[in-house]
């Protein structure tokens, strides 16, 4: 068999040398900017030393008294707002989506409100909240389900562009209607990846209401929040330890779930 | 009945996908379309469901014109057609029995679709339908876990469902083997003698054209060049709808 002449080798390109050399320029540039400085930290290190002493011994005592009733409002904060929240995005989601959107309109108008409502954080719908209906749990409740419908909305309405179309269109051969051959067809594809998603978010819902009581709308956070005005790290030990345990273990109950759906 | 009357469809962008077809196909016939593939076989069949809709002239199921028709009135001229598709198209993710149910959507309001409260007189629609095609005991089995040839009678099933009075298929063995092929001709033949359904069936091998069909209509470019019985089909004539000498991948016997 005869054969042409082996090519030589492609000459090598200088640009993956010169994109590290552009990250490590631009992150010493950027740690000026912002004052980041490891001498600081290497000389007030006793401080932080003493600073870390205060948070030990864990004050359990107090903490048996005072964090199991606000966990759990945090906790039920997390499962009402991820149950709502991922139900009302069940249709905002198919309509996020050109498979199955009734029309061009309302792809549109949807795609854009999603965009807009993830723009917001987490913990400035809780201000928002706070602000506009008062302090308390309903606050977070709602700043949650805002939450919640952002990311499943943008999750799920992607699912849904990379369904398989062929169903779709054989419902709509049968004669059904729009949302009848959805239902159908597109559903049933995407199901086990929206019940995945729900336990996902349930998960980012119980990190999130830990925190958005510091800006007064419920939970745990609030308890945290007060006791860091008082200086009582010894108590904050105690709630972050109760915070990271139920944190892990409903994310191991939630892992196991999501890998037997998907 | 069917009727074509001087239809065209051009698509966005002006691919002319049929031009000015004029053909009539009566109650009870099983007639096959052969073509070259983007000679406009499959716009053909999806312009009688309005699936893709005639941009000139019109079509007619049944008296009905479908150009043109609201969304209701398209609604229930499809609901009399069954579509079979080479991909089967289904819901691999499911039971074949709902697969099947798919074919009375139409019949049921949304709640009941969708909690799945089928009344008792589609779900015996829909055990007949399988029995029909000979898979009823897979009725509570995943879709995902048939055979191709399988999957294929779930599609008739689905089709069959509706309880139409036409029945298109759009190549519906290409993604078959030769002996699964010749069951799936089998079952649509014996379906259109039993029960009487039009059958409109789009086929790329000619060697199945000829052992299944009795009237046979050529496509080229959009346009129909032969329409007649199929006992006067000759080499000729498929050389001449397909505007080039017969190769052995019109010939599925020849198939590796």
């Amino acid at each position: 068999m005869t054969q042409g002449a082996r090519p030589a080798p492609p000459k090598k390109s200088a640009v993956p040398y010169l994109a590290v050399a552009a990250v490590i320029a631009f992150t010493v540039f950027a740690a000026r900017q912002v004052g980041f400085s490891l001498s600081q930290i290497v000389n007030n290190f006793q401080t932080a030393r003493d600073f870390i002493g205060r948070f030990f011994p864990p004050d359990w005592a107090w903490a048996k008294e005072n964090v199991p009733g606000p966990m759990i409002e945090t906790i039920q904060i997390a499962i009402i707002a991820a149950i709502i929240g991922c139900s009302v995005a069940l249709p905002i989601a198919f309509w996020a989506s050109k498979l199955t959107a009734n029309n061009r309109w309302v792809y549109y108008i949807d795609k854009w409100f999603l965009n807009v409502i993830r723009t917001i954080p987490d913990i400035f719908w809780a201000m928002l909240f706070v602000t506009g209906i008062g302090f308390g749990a309903f606050a977070g409740v709602l700043a949650l389900i805002m939450f919640s419908l952002s990311i499943m909305g943008k999750l799920l309405s992607e699912t849904i562009d990379s369904a398989d179309p062929g169903p779709l269109e054989a419902a709509k051969a049968t004669g059904a209607g729009h949302t009848q051959a959805v239902q159908a067809s597109v559903l049933p594809q995407v199901m086990p990846n929206y019940v995945a998603y729900a336990l996902y978010i349930f998960e980012l819902d119980i990190r999130a209401s830990t925190v958005l009581g510091i800006v007064g709308a419920g939970g745990i956070g609030r308890v945290l929040e007060a006791q860091r005005a008082f200086f009582r790290f010894d108590r904050i030990m105690a709630i972050v330890i109760v915070i990271f345990v139920i944190v892990f273990l409903i994310e191991q109950v939630s892992v196991f779930v999501r890998r037997r759906l998907v | 009945m069917i009727e074509f009357k001087n239809a065209s469809v051009t698509y966005r962008g002006g691919v002319r996908a049929l031009r000015n077809i004029d053909l009539t196909i009566h109650d009870g016939e099983f007639v096959v379309i052969v073509g070259l593939s983007g000679a406009g076989k499959s716009t053909l069949l999806r312009a009688v469901n309005g699936l893709v809709p005639v941009t000139k002239g019109s079509v007619l199921v049944d008296g009905k014109e479908v150009a043109g028709a609201s969304t209701a009135d398209l609604r229930e001229i499809r609901s009399h057609v069954g579509l079979i598709f080479q991909t089967f198209n289904l819901v691999i993710r499911t039971s074949v029995l709902n697969n099947v149910l798919m074919g009375r959507l139409s019949k049921v309001p949304l709640w009941r679709s969708t909690l799945g409260m089928w009344p008792e007189a589609d779900r015996e629609i829909a055990m007949q339908s399988l029995e029909r095609v000979g898979i009823v005991e897979k009725a509570y089995v995943r879709a995902s876990n048939l055979s191709g040839g399988q999957q294929q009678r779930v599609g008739i099933a689905r089709a069959l469902a509706q309880e139409p009075k036409v029945l298109l298929a759009d190549e519906p063995v290409a993604s078959l083997d030769p002996v699964t092929s010749h069951i799936v001709m089998r079952d649509l033949q014996r379906i259109n003698r039993e029960l009487g359904i039009t059958t409109v069936i789009n086929l790329h091998f000619l060697d199945l054209a000829r052992a299944y069909g009795k009237r046979m209509v050529g496509l080229q470019a959009g346009e129909l060049v032969y329409d007649g019985n199929i006992a006067d089909v000759s080499d000729d004539t498929f050389r001449e709808i397909y505007g080039r000498a017969i190769t052995p991948d019109d010939i599925m016997e020849m198939q590796g």
